[in-house]
């Protein structure tokens, strides 16, 4: 027997691999190849979906 | 007077805090208590009757009297990060550094025990139902012939986690999805199950509330669309008012809780109403900003800096 939840499974999605921008321990967040911060590039973010209601499901629950 | 911020590097929505914080020239500490012990130390005294307590990283260090508040946003275990980690050690460095910083008498968004108490989801159905909201009719059961009345009742009900954490082993999954009419709830002896009726939804309504403050965005639904966050519909989120009762129902709820953030989910029905689906206390608030440009990380970085006021 399992849980009846588990009957509405789906695989879960691979979290993407960001490789586009890295942590600045000076400035204390995220910059971009060009020094700039990654959240300038809402485009960027947008993309990866590192922001979104789903971004934490694989380690946090609160979303 | 500094700000600490626990949560880890990979965490992009608390850089559009630290931004914010470091236009207005507020002193910051970014802290993942995966790094501790490591790159991340600590050191605390309690000698006759004085406490002192320091923390450091990255060669900042900030003592527990120069804090101003403390924002815990996507920390990671403590000692994640260690040579050697261990459940001994997590234990052993989260006793240090919570212990320590529990010592303090500065404001938390959000504070631990608040926190741990609005990630009840059982809690949260019935403060929210106390505090005004409209609650879908919701049973959380082991007994497979309630949930089979309740659906019977209710003829359109959704199944969803009661933690909101999915299943590790393996990787799944569990978005809230719509019960067949011929389920066998037999399996819902196995575990404790989350059912409710389905609202037939217009819209999805993310409300981030922060301190006095309320940011809520609505985005259209599918016809039939059930979990807002999976599929893309190709519609954004845009700016909605929030009604009278909403804005008092929040009010209630956060004075309850003692929550600082809040992120409320709703379901808007084709009368209108709100529908309560949940209080995330920690909840994701940069994919709202980014579309609708509302200034929530501002808005944080606000509190952060003058809780309170």
């Amino acid at each position: 027997m399992k849980p009846f939840a588990w009957n509405y499974a789906r695989p879960a999605e691979l979290a993407p691999v960001i490789d586009q921008y890295a942590y600045d321990s000076t400035l204390q967040l995220n910059v971009l190849p060009d020094g700039r911060p990654a959240i300038m590039d809402r485009v960027l973010l947008a993309a990866v979906g590192t922001t979104t209601s789903t971004a934490g499901s694989a380690t946090h629950f609160d979303d | 007077m500094t700000v600490l911020i626990l949560t880890c590097e990979q965490d992009v929505t608390a850089d559009m805090v630290v931004a914010q914080l470091h236009k207005r020239g507020v002193p910051l500490v970014r802290f993942d208590p995966g790094d501790l012990p490591g790159e991340g130390a600590l050191s605390a005294e309690y000698v006759r009757g004085e406490f002192r307590g320091y923390l450091s990283m990255g060669g900042r260090v900030v003592s527990m009297d120069g804090l101003r508040s403390v924002w815990v946003r996507r920390p990671s275990e403590p000692a994640a990060h260690a040579p050697e980690p261990s459940a001994w050690l997590s234990a052993e460095s989260g006793q240090a550094l919570y212990g320590m910083l529990e010592c303090t008498q500065v404001p938390w968004m959000n504070d631990p025990s608040a926190a741990a108490k609005a990630r009840l989801k059982p809690w949260q159905l019935r403060l929210a139902h106390q505090s005004g909201f409209p609650v879908p009719a919701t049973v959380i059961t082991t007994y497979p012939r309630v949930a089979r009345q309740f659906a019977d009742q209710y003829r359109h009900v959704v199944v969803k986690v009661v933690s909101g954490k999915p299943p590790s082993e393996p990787p799944m999954a569990l978005p809230t999805t719509l019960v067949p009419p011929d389920a066998d709830f037999s399996d819902v002896a196995a575990a404790p199950t989350l059912l409710q009726r389905y609202i037939a939804k217009t819209a999805d309504i993310r409300l981030t509330s922060v301190g006095n403050e309320s940011f809520a965005a609505r985005k259209v639904a599918e016809p039939g669309q059930v979990d807002g966050r999976y599929g893309d519909t190709g519609h954004t989120w845009r700016p909605v008012d929030v009604p009278g009762r909403v804005a008092r129902a929040v009010a209630q709820y956060r004075k309850f809780s003692g929550l600082a953030y809040g992120a409320f989910d709703f379901a808007e029905d084709s009368e209108g109403t709100w529908w309560f689906l949940e209080c995330n206390q920690g909840g994701q608030f940069g994919f709202v900003e980014l579309e609708t440009e509302q200034p929530i990380a501002d808005a944080v970085a606000a509190w952060l800096s003058a809780p309170g006021e």
